[in-house]
């Protein structure tokens, strides 16, 4: 085992490319994009989204109207049955680590709509939207004690909350931790990755040349991650590990991703020097992959820089859409089956090469070997992180 | 946070900086902090004069107030800590912002937009400014921060889950040093539910600003004071608690005991960031030397809804 000792014990994912890990892994392997045409709500703007069409846990009244953290607890429960705990001794701490975007924005326009024009509108979306902060809550439900932070980084949410969590359970601030990131849909992110110009008309198309933007997605991925001696106290055993975690600041614009990728590339070098491994350890990348200009350009670079342009690697967004703050945590989990089926899908929607990035995404479903693979996030506001998921042993 | 949860060490205050409704110069807020809180309810806003910083324009000219708040801060106490911080390499320095709310005032606007002109027809800029993280990235391209960026929301003890978070960074060799702040504002939203929501008894009023600091190790050099958010402390000089009189028991222990109690609330209105305050209010009275009583440390408490104790262990370095 590498230094970190931050096992990854149950994997919980929900998304647009299915309702759990066996449903997301049938449409991974047969290559099947479950694309949604019309929005859940009302709106002048017609794009592709990738929406989870299944049942969602039902929450105590007052969370129920948070559909980010519906999300969050089908995740949660899947990773807890996953990891074989059906509940927490009371001297147990749990850390909840959960990132988000939509989840943390008090954004509720019909309430907003009434106030401003001088109403008094029911205040039940305010009092909602105070006992929905999804980390918060997720420990409420659950009535565990130990630390917990929403994370709010933008798209890289779910990836920096993993990154949290390994740090507490290293640290010993905690036994167990429950990590990831959750999203809807919501119009806020629609109209306004609309009005940035980077959302395609089209089903999303990562690294190619002829991609035009991203499609939005919702979901929710999620780790139960627990230290050794929790883990020997139980008596279990695990596969895989977080082995190391980077995150890094471009300190260049709001919105776009600094051009060389500076920051993206301190975020993977930190990882795989935590890790203490060599870029020809990692077995496969599984990238943020948005399928915008500047992003994939970005990404290409810093991969070829660093891994050289024969890594196998994909984008899953061509699966689950962009779903902001899910995207980390969903990402990680992709990257961990991964490397437990020892196959990776095909980067769906690559077509044609674009003589701008030096290498291409797997164009199919192709096997990967060897203990560890990465995952990528970027974000506004600069942020990169970089998640090395290790088998253990 | 409980005792045996401790394998952190304290980390040192480098640096502090502060914007608040009292002012921005810290020996200012230090004065007022000894005069008697206005008494009235009104609600307490840092003034627009306070935000107009023009060394700062050029900068900050799409900001909004929250961003404002924060840069502020944040500069100030990188400046403050800036002979703490010579030769630690950029890419080594972490960032952590706490916030209840974001900077929720910037994201109506853009629901102004959405409402007034259809969601085909938003603003971009309005819409960019208004997730957690922009403050932060402003931060960053001013002071070429390149480290660990984290933007992070609870209502109720997201400042000291940062503090802790911040311990495990230097910890664990993540940063050499971590600028890491608590900033809220108040606007006609908040305003509007406030007074629909509270007990007309209510005995604070609400308020904003924004405080930072610069940490790093335990033991570093130029250290202000040191800072624990892991122990529960059971004896202290000063206790920091929200209201004066309550005396928060630690978890399945005894309680604190005090020489005496204090809060700020009333100089600087509640918000979810209120612990940052309650800390800045610590730090300015340790910093005092040569006052008739002896304080040397000060432990803010509180316990959020579920029961969960949240404590800052603050401690003077040298008389």
């Amino acid at each position: 085992m590498s230094r970190s000792s931050a096992l990854i014990s149950g994997v919980g994912i929900v998304s647009g490319a299915g309702a759990d890990t066996a449903a997301t892994l049938a449409s991974f392997r047969d290559g099947i994009r479950h694309i949604s045409t019309t929005l859940p709500f009302e709106s002048s703007i017609t794009c592709p989204t990738f929406q989870v069409e299944s049942p969602l846990p039902v929450l105590p009244d007052g969370q129920n109207s948070s559909r980010t953290l519906r999300l969050a607890m089908a995740a949660v429960r899947e990773a807890l049955t996953n990891a074989g705990i059906e509940r927490f001794d009371a001297g147990t701490r749990v850390g909840v680590c959960i990132g988000t975007t939509v989840g943390c924005q008090l954004n509720c326009v019909p309430f907003y709509a009434a106030m401003r024009n001088g109403g008094n509108p029911p205040l039940d979306p305010v009092s909602d939207f105070l006992k929905t902060n999804v980390s918060q809550a997720v420990g409420k439900l659950l009535g565990v004690r130990g630390p917990r932070l929403t994370v709010v980084n933008a798209c890289s949410s779910g990836s920096d909350a993993i990154g949290v969590a390994a740090s507490w359970i290293r640290a010993g601030v905690c036994d167990v931790a429950i990590a990831g990131g959750a999203d809807e849909m919501y119009i806020v992110p629609v109209a306004g990755f609309w009005s940035l110009g980077v959302m395609s008309l089209q089903p999303c198309a990562p690294f190619d040349k002829n991609r035009s933007g991203l499609n939005l997605g919702e979901g929710a991925g999620v780790f139960v991650m627990e230290s050794e001696a929790y883990a020997r106290s139980r008596g279990k055993s695990h596969q895989f590990e977080v082995a190391g975690f980077g995150s890094a600041c471009d300190a260049h614009h709001l919105t776009a991703p600094h051009p060389e990728g500076r920051g993206l590339d301190a975020a993977v070098r930190a990882a795989l020097m935590q890790a203490r491994i060599e870029p020809d350890d990692v077995a496969f990348i599984n990238t943020h992959g948005t399928a915008t200009l500047d992003n994939d350009r970005a990404e290409g670079k810093v991969i070829s820089r660093v891994f050289g342009n024969q890594i196998p690697f994909l984008s899953t967004k061509g699966f689950t859409g962009h779903t902001l703050g899910a995207a980390g945590g969903l990402e990680a989990a992709f990257t961990l089956l991964g490397l437990r089926e020892g196959w990776i899908p095909a980067s769906m929607g690559f077509e044609t090469p674009d003589d701008e990035i030096a290498l291409v995404p797997v164009r199919r479903r192709t096997e990967v070997a060897g203990k560890y693979a990465l995952s990528t996030s970027l974000a506004f506001g600069g942020n990169n992180a970089a998640l090395l998921i290790g088998r253990v042993g | 946070m409980a005792d045996a949860d401790r394998k952190l060490s304290s980390v040192a205050i480098l640096g502090i900086g502060a914007v608040t409704p009292l002012g921005r110069n810290l020996d200012v807020i230090a004065a007022k902090l000894k005069e008697p809180a206005d008494p009235s309810d009104a609600v307490r806003q840092v003034s627009d004069e306070l935000l107009a910083d023009t060394s700062l324009s050029r900068n900050l000219r799409r900001a909004d107030r929250f961003t404002r708040m924060a840069v502020m801060a944040a500069v100030d106490a990188w400046k403050a800590a800036e002979a703490a911080c010579i030769g630690v390499a950029l890419e080594h320095v972490g960032m952590i912002l706490s916030s209840g709310f974001g900077p929720h005032c910037r994201g109506f606007k853009f629901l102004d937009g959405l409402i007034d002109e259809g969601d085909g027809a938003t603003s971009p800029t309005d819409f960019s400014h208004s997730v957690h993280g922009a403050a932060l990235a402003y931060i960053s391209g001013l002071l070429d921060i390149r480290g660990p960026s984290l933007s992070v929301t609870d209502f109720e003890i997201g400042f000291e889950q940062s503090v802790q978070l911040a311990q495990c960074w230097l910890a664990e060799g993540m940063c050499d040093r971590v600028l890491i702040g608590a900033v809220d504002e108040v606007g006609e939203v908040l305003l509007h539910c406030a007074s629909r929501m509270l007990n007309e008894a209510a005995e604070v009023s609400p308020g904003e600003g924004a405080m930072f600091m610069v940490l790093g190790p335990g033991g570093s050099s130029g250290a202000i004071a040191q800072l624990d958010a892991t122990t529960n402390p059971h004896a202290v000089d000063l206790l920091l608690s929200e209201r004066p009189v309550v005396a928060v028991p630690s978890r399945g222990g005894p309680g604190v005991e005090a020489k005496e109690r204090a809060t700020f609330t009333s100089y600087f209105g509640y918000s979810t960031s209120t612990a940052a305050f309650q800390l800045l209010g610590g730090l300015l009275r340790l910093r005092e030397t040569g006052v008739s009583e002896s304080i040397d440390n000060a432990a803010t408490l509180r316990t959020s809804s579920d029961a969960q104790l949240a404590t800052m262990l603050l401690e003077r370095i040298s008389r």
